[in-house]
């Protein structure tokens, strides 16, 4: 029986083009990236919308809590996995800073590893690669953009994104669109201008930069609005979406008066011409270093009894946001937490920040804290109950700038004195929290939702939990003994659905417990 | 109108710096009496130098290379402080530790309870490490004049007065404290610590009691706690866990009362508190 399997798969090899879904080892297609494969995730949010929501239903509320460990992948190295793997063909390939691995998904097999030269920049984290036909896209620590052979790992083009040396460095999981490799970077330590980059997925060349605030030393502007997350993409407005920075000095905002655009800000681009179609901004002159980077997750939905392009960001200045993409006018702006930095919201929907809330030389208690309501850890939307799950941190802070503090850089100095954290189900259409979920002191795993009606996340101990997405009540969890501070993805593999986690730096890989046929036939072998 | 007009801004400015200089004529007084070795918890120009080892340049550069890559996010370039770590140029455990000795274990095991991760970073990787915090904290403390970051000098803008009828009234900290049982509080901590301290206390253990379904009971401190599992410390030490949905269990956090205060302070009450709190020595 084996063998007629295998011979049929190699029938259906020659027959090239209609396995292309499932046996396209070497081009990941626009069209995939648009519409993942059942046994895909190919690119940082499984697809463009950001929702990490997935049509998978074979683990379900009734049977999750027999989830059984599939294999385990150990990468014996230092840091804490921030990466979302992505799985193309059965391979799945990872990061931690200086690393890439390419794996078997099957079995957490070793295809090839990947080491970064020694580079003088921040480490802090690296959040995945991306795919797009047969080339795997990296951006180093020190800000390159490289390109290797998907298959074996060999690095095909290597070009400077940004200057490390001035203090860019970089984390971010490249967004493909089209012909386009969408790349920024971090780098709030200095006074830099952010940018988002469009590069030539084939030769490394760049198409266009887009940059968030004017030239660096501009007359009473700010500079920074650094561009750090994967973004999310409408193939109809043909659109992206990304969050922009805080601006710099961070803590300093005497030295940049008004708004500082295009900091703290969710930014509509072409991404053929790297115009500006629309922007809003959820924290204008923000003085407390809440980048407004958090995923700008998309959906059609009714709004207002109107079926609607929407775009939701829970951001981490505390501030829950819908806005129609097509325009960027804003729908809903309500806080998700405490928060105490702001006099209201405006007319357009924009908090309003209060002066007397700017860091200062005897300091000023602000809620969320500086790591924010919220921070990279994605959120996930559920369709189907209408629900914005999203990781929050309810947190104070006290923020000090003074004049000897100056106007480069940090600029001052903040001292978180508390926080908790809270999985929050928002409904998307008034704002209100329908269910919370206790997380414990500071968690830091992101959120995915299936259309079986379970939530996947993780909480401050290290205890990986699966939730009824309709109540928020935990229906199965393992502690992972380590810290997670990554996104769980799902996928189906030989016909199953695979819930993928990670906590400190190992993988898991958890299943439903099945006969598999693996098994059966080395017993039957093992008897002859 | 987003902003306060220039006047008030002004005003406020003008009245902080009336109390400032207020306060510096009470400091002046003070200082006539003698001083400790070596102010606790914030080293700055107005301490002795700490007494370092001696290492290579070579050593220090090799350490600034590791610094950026692993510390720099938290704790600043130049170690003075960067996004959520404290400034280690002000660190008391970096001012009197001399080879490494305080700096490794906590490079070693991490701070697990502050958000620190551990390194596993060789021997003289660490050696490293220490040579360039103790050259940048050496660096900041020869400073003249302003030094940036938090001084102690900065946070005397409240008044004692308000601040004392603020704890025994509005702020309702009489429930749990008095000027008595606060006593000596501003003479262990000083500076931001004793704010920070103020606003919420850190590594206070909460109590526990547990039932079990036979009916015994065991109270201790709050060890463990997530969704599934409970674990408490007894009088005389021992740890005991039950899973959470085999028992019945009671929490006492009295220093929760903390996080509802900081919502409802402003910030002239926290600087009025601090200024009585500041008395307390």
């Amino acid at each position: 029986m084996r063998w007629v399997k295998c011979a049929r798969v190699l029938t259906c090899l020659t027959g090239a083009a209609l396995c292309a879904a499932s046996l396209a080892a070497q081009g990941v297609t626009n069209e995939m990236l648009k519409h993942p494969p059942r046994d895909s995730w190919p690119g940082f949010h499984g697809d463009y919308s950001g929702q990490r929501h997935s049509a998978l239903t074979e683990i379900n509320p009734r049977n999750v809590a027999n989830m059984t460990l599939a294999w385990t992948f150990q990468t014996q190295q230092n840091g804490i996995v921030k990466s979302t793997p992505i799985l193309v063909n059965g391979v799945m390939y990872f990061t931690t800073p200086d690393n890439i691995w390419a794996i078997d998904a099957r079995s957490g097999h070793t295809l090839w590893h990947y080491t970064a030269p020694p580079n003088k920049a921040f480490h802090i984290g690296q959040r995945g690669v991306s795919i797009y036909k047969d080339k795997i896209y990296y951006m180093s620590s020190d800000a390159h953009l490289l390109a290797f052979e998907a298959k074996s790992g060999k690095v095909l083009w290597d070009v400077v994104v940004a200057d490390s040396n001035k203090g860019q460095w970089a984390t971010m999981s490249p967004l493909i669109v089209g012909n386009h490799v969408l790349v920024g970077a971090s780098g709030d330590f200095d006074n830099l201008q952010g940018f988002l980059r469009s590069i030539d997925p084939e030769t490394g060349a760049t198409q266009w930069t887009w940059f968030a605030t004017p030239p660096v030393g501009t007359p009473k502007t700010s500079s920074g609005g650094n561009i750090w997350m994967t973004g999310t993409y409408d193939p109809d407005l043909n659109l992206v979406y990304f969050g922009t920075g805080n601006p710099t000095p961070v803590l300093n905002g005497k030295v940049r008066p008004g708004d500082n655009l295009y900091t703290c800000s969710i930014v509509a681009i072409n991404p053929d011409t790297g115009k500006l179609a629309w922007a809003f901004q959820p924290s204008p002159h923000d003085t407390h270093d809440w980048d407004a980077v958090e995923i700008p997750v998309i959906a059609d939905a009714s709004f207002g009894g109107v079926q609607r392009k929407l775009l939701m960001q829970a951001s981490r200045n505390g501030y829950f946001f819908v806005l129609d993409r097509t325009t960027g006018k804003n729908l809903l702006t309500t806080n998700f937490g405490f928060v105490n930095w702001t006099l209201g919201v405006d007319k357009d929907g924009r908090p309003i920040p209060n002066p007397s809330k700017e860091p200062a030389p005897d300091g000023r208690l602000i809620a969320p804290d500086e790591g924010g309501m919220t921070n990279y850890r994605s959120p996930s939307f559920d369709p189907k109950t209408g629900l914005f799950i999203v990781s929050a941190s309810p947190s104070f802070s006290l923020y000090f700038s003074k004049p000897a503090d100056g106007a480069y850089g940090w600029s001052g100095a903040d001292y978180s004195l508390w926080s908790k954290s809270v999985l929050e189900a928002i409904d998307y259409k008034t704002g209100k929290v329908r269910w919370s979920h206790e997380l414990g002191r500071r968690a830091g795993s992101g959120v995915l939702t299936t259309d079986s009606g379970l939530t996947f996340t993780g909480d401050s101990s290290g205890n990986f939990l699966a939730l009824d997405t309709a109540t928020g009540k935990t229906l199965w969890h393992a502690n992972a003994g380590a810290p997670i501070a990554s996104s769980p993805i799902t996928y189906e593999l030989d016909g199953h659905q695979i819930l993928l986690t990670s906590a400190g730096s190992v993988l898991y890989a958890w299943k439903l417990p099945q006969v598999s046929s693996v098994h059966s036939r080395n017993a039957v072998s093992s008897k002859k | 109108m987003k902003f306060p007009s220039k006047r008030m801004l002004l005003a406020t400015c003008g009245l902080a710096g009336m109390l400032f200089l207020l306060h510096s004529g009470i400091d002046a007084q003070n200082s006539a009496r003698p001083r400790p070795a070596r102010v606790p918890s914030t080293v700055g120009s107005q301490g002795p130098m700490p007494v370092h080892a001696k290492y290579t340049a070579a050593q220090i550069d090799s350490g600034g290379v590791l610094f950026v890559q692993n510390c720099a996010f938290c704790h600043g370039k130049d170690a003075g402080g960067g996004e959520s770590g404290p400034d280690l140029t002000r660190s008391k455990l970096v001012s009197s530790d001399k080879d490494g000795e305080a700096i490794g274990v906590v490079i070693r095991n991490g701070r697990p309870d502050k958000g620190m991760p551990r390194f596993n970073l060789a021997d003289a990787e660490i050696v490293n490490l220490v040579a360039f915090i103790h050259s940048q904290q050496d660096k900041a403390m020869s400073q003249t004049g302003t030094r940036k970051g938090v001084d102690e000098s900065d946070l005397h803008t409240g008044n004692a007065e308000a601040g004392k009828l603020y704890f025994e009234g509005p702020g309702g900290c009489t429930k749990c404290h008095s000027a008595t049982s606060l006593a000596g509080v501003a003479t262990r901590y000083t500076g931001l610590r004793l704010e920070e301290q103020m606003l919420y206390p850190r590594d206070v253990k909460s109590k526990v009691t547990v039932t079990t379904r036979d009916g015994h009971s065991r109270t201790g401190t709050l060890e463990y706690q997530d969704e599934f599992t409970i674990g408490l410390k007894d009088a005389s030490g021992v740890y005991f866990s039950w899973p959470v949905d085999a028992i019945r269990f009671h929490v006492e956090e009295p220093v929760e009362a903390h996080v509802t205060a900081m919502k409802k302070y402003t910030d002239d009450d926290i600087h009025n508190v601090l200024a009585y709190i500041q008395t307390l020595k």
